[in-house]
């Protein structure tokens, strides 16, 4: 029997958690809430998790669990959680592993959104934040103690695109009793394995790349089974009867369902389909993306060109290291004054203005105006985010048109 | 024969059977889905085959419904 061990064909011909009655070859959508048993003894055992059919979309839908698998499938995962976005995803993790007292480190720079869960939201529920330079090892051990249930990392920042080398952080973390959580948004599974970076828990937007180019809204937890549960002191425990499977337990037994974040069955349908072609996206926006970097550092009016994927990057070795040579999609640039920024934005007639990543179109956004609009000055520069700095997420068209794009907007 | 426990039903079984063989004969739905705890403990996948059931002990058949459960 063939192996079919590549990316994509693995996920392409992945097979279906039951046969389709009709053969159909793409898992059809049940948008239905709720699912018929046979019997009421039949109804319990499922009820009990002793049967593996579906009761009630929030808690799962063939749909979703198709999808789910076919990423379990590409990340050799042991659990797949999908849900409505990825900061349900954050969230939902955050709530299994955390309670009052309990504290998380991670780096200040993160996408705003996170850094305004973790310094607002959850500060409302008694967790503390502990925010570390996680390229300094000396800091984070300082930082560590017995209520750290946490580490949490961003594989590439956004919009610092700053890169930390996750093994050792791993090791920190390991080392501390501590899993290593790690938002792998702008390093999908094909570029970026994760269990062999020593990351316990993934958090994706799938939102950006997985979903086929921004076709709807959805994240995902994987749950790698590799951290010891009975060393959380919240999991322990659950890891007395459920092993590997004590984290997942308590996400889908009780904080996934009782939040009700479910991804809606036509998202999945959606980001099935995404999935298949990711890897060709990926690559053909990714090489796009090292292009217009190597283009735009030629630009006398912009000041600095910031991707992981050029040498002059200081992040480029680790981020070989860990993501090939094609380490995202995404880069940033400084023009000399704000002023210029938005003229540069006015003039663009292609490339889109528009707030998200991944996309198949290329869009630009101003962070500090836009994503960073409610922070003051002293703060956005504190969590490294410039008035002068453009961020591109780079998209699949042909490079060509958009470096013209860029050309006609500079004059 | 050795009387076990199955999902908290009695069931009775020629001892010893291997865990692979009392999947088959309880026709377990969707074996590549499931998670099995005999007296409270999960069991790694790749050990089914060899695991061996003895009298007294409880089988559980369990299965985290979503993009889970094989170990």
């Amino acid at each position: 029997m063939l192996k079919n061990n590549g990316f994509t064909t693995k996920l392409i011909h992945s097979p279906f958690a039951k046969e389709d009655p009709n053969r159909a070859l793409h898992q059809p959508i049940y948008s239905n809430s709720a699912f018929d048993f046979e019997s009421a003894e039949q109804m319990e055992l499922a009820f009990q998790g002793r049967l593996p059919v579906h009761s009630y979309s929030r808690i799962s839908n063939p749909t979703v669990e198709n999808f789910e698998l076919r990423v379990k499938q590409i990340t050799g995962s042991l659990n797949v959680t999908a849900l409505s976005s990825g900061m349900a995803a954050i969230s939902n993790v955050i709530f299994v592993l955390a309670s009052a007292g309990s504290n998380i480190i991670a780096s200040k720079h993160l996408f705003g959104n996170t850094y305004v869960f973790f310094e607002s939201t959850i500060k409302d529920f008694g967790i503390e934040i502990r925010f570390c330079d996680l390229t300094n090892t000396d800091e984070i051990r300082e930082n560590i103690d017995e209520k750290t249930v946490a580490v949490f990392v961003e594989t590439i920042t956004n919009p610092q695109l700053e890169v930390v080398d996750l093994k050792t952080l791993a090791r920190t973390a390991h080392e501390n009793n501590v899993p290593l959580i790690a938002d792998s948004t702008l390093t999908p599974p094909n570029v970026f394995n994760a269990k062999e970076f020593g990351v316990d828990i993934e958090v994706i937007s799938s939102t950006k790349c997985i979903s086929g180019g921004a076709t709807s809204v959805g994240g995902l937890i994987v749950d790698y089974g590799t951290f010891e549960w009975n060393k959380s002191e919240k999991l322990a425990s659950l890891a007395k009867r459920f092993g590997p499977f004590a984290f997942n337990y308590k996400l889908r037994r009780e904080i996934f369902r009782n939040l009700g974040a479910c991804m809606s069955p036509f998202a999945a349908y959606l980001q099935s389909l995404g999935l298949e072609t990711l890897q060709l996206r990926f690559e053909k926006a990714a090489r796009n993306c090292r292009e217009l970097a190597g283009f735009l550092e030629t630009v006398t009016q912009i000041k600095t060109v910031n991707y992981p994927g050029t040498i002059s990057s200081p992040f480029y070795e680790i981020s070989k290291r860990q993501f090939g040579e094609f380490p995202g999609a995404m880069l940033t640039f400084d023009f000399a004054t704000r002023d210029d920024c938005f003229a540069f934005l006015n003039k663009l007639e292609l490339i889109k203005r528009a707030t998200n990543v991944y996309d198949n179109k290329t869009l630009i956004i101003h962070p500090a105006s836009t994503i960073y609009c409610d922070f003051d000055r002293e703060t956005r520069e504190n969590l490294g985010v410039s008035d002068l700095t453009l961020r591109l997420s780079v998209g699949i068209e042909d490079v060509e048109d958009l470096k013209a794009d860029i050309i006609q907007a500079l004059i | 024969m050795a009387k076990i426990q199955v999902n908290g039903n009695e069931q009775e079984v020629e001892a010893p059977i291997s865990l692979i063989d009392l999947i088959k004969k309880n026709d377990v739905a969707q074996p590549e889905m499931v998670s099995v705890q005999i007296n409270g403990e999960f069991l790694p996948r790749e050990n089914f085959s060899s695991i061996l059931v003895n009298d007294g002990d409880e089988v559980d058949f369990l299965y985290f419904m979503g993009g889970g459960s094989v170990c």
